[in-house]
């Protein structure tokens, strides 16, 4: 079973769940596994709304849970966009 | 009462926290967002705003949201005149941009930068802006947001749509910089200031500047 894969051109996993999943439709309906904060419902009062506000804490829970690069041409984009960060990284001795 | 379940049929939703690597659904959000980066100039020409102003990527999920975040440059690993703006889609973060022409933005200074926890405040004003938080239901004021790296300091700010003139207006607009400043936790002395566009871009003209603090 391989785990990680280093082939650039086959996209991981989680890549492959994200592009294939669908907006979440119906917030009152979904139950979180245990552990998991759900939305502040009082952002979400309307109970057919199909968009949803949510509060810091429910987002800071993703934080180490959808970690992949969003699309295959991520370290490109980023070189062309945001630049070599290696160099632009100061050094942290002063 | 727990009849919605069946009425969903055999599709299960599993989100990212059920399985992270084999989920179905993904969590919305009520805007699609653009991240913008300015390049500090690099001194050899070639340094038109437009050259500098680069479109980084779009998304429309707080799924994406964690996988840009998780793979980009920090904001404090980015080098004097840097900018990060995140606006919503189809508005560039300029006030040059139609959309912004009537409107002004909330800001705040951080002057001490070794004592800033800049990332995770970024991060914070971020997530405000794409959950929706930053203003009350019907406001339809926030553009964007935007952090600053310069020299001596970093600033945060969130432009808005208008100035707040008019009723019922400056109240959302007074909202929002009270929410702004909860979001930076900062103390009740220290003032979120709100300037108005033209005003930043005519200053030195005689014309009154709308100008508030929160």
């Amino acid at each position: 079973l391989q785990i990680k894969t280093t082939e650039p051109a086959l996209p991981s996993a989680q890549l492959t769940a994200l592009r294939s999943a669908r907006p979440l439709e119906n917030l009152k309906s979904l139950a979180y596994p245990e552990g998991i904060q759900s939305p502040n419902p009082a952002l979400n009062p309307m109970a057919n709304a199909t968009k949803f506000k949510y509060d810091k804490e429910f987002l800071m829970q993703f934080q180490n849970v959808f970690t992949e690069k969003p699309s295959l041409d991520w370290d490109q984009r980023m070189k062309e966009t945001v630049g070599d960060t290696e160099s632009a990284r100061p050094s942290t001795a002063r | 009462e727990d009849e919605t379940k069946e009425e969903e049929g055999p599709f299960e939703q599993l989100t990212v926290f059920h399985d992270a690597d084999n989920f179905n659904v993904k969590h919305p959000l009520m805007n699609k967002w653009t991240l913008w980066f300015t390049k500090p100039p690099s001194g050899k020409g070639g340094n038109d705003w437009s050259d500098l102003l680069k479109e980084v990527v779009t998304f429309d999920s707080v799924e994406e949201f964690w996988g840009i975040y998780n793979n980009i440059t920090k904001t404090s690993e980015l080098p004097p005149k840097s900018d990060y703006h995140l606006f919503k889609q189809g508005v560039r973060p300029e006030w040059e941009d139609t959309q912004n022409k009537n409107g002004g933005k909330w800001a705040y200074q951080f002057k001490e930068k070794r004592n800033v926890q800049i990332d995770e405040l970024w991060l914070h004003v971020m997530l405000a802006a794409i959950g929706e938080t930053l203003e009350s239901d019907d406001a339809k004021e926030v553009m964007g947001v935007v952090v600053n790296v310069r020299k001596a300091f970093y600033r945060i700010g969130v432009w808005t749509r208008t100035m707040g003139k008019g009723a019922g207006k400056n109240e959302a607009l007074m909202e929002i910089g009270k929410r702004f400043k909860e979001v930076l936790k900062l103390k009740e002395r220290d003032m979120v200031e709100f300037s108005g566009h033209t005003d930043s871009a005519h200053s030195g003209s005689t014309r009154a500047k709308a100008k508030y603090t929160v």
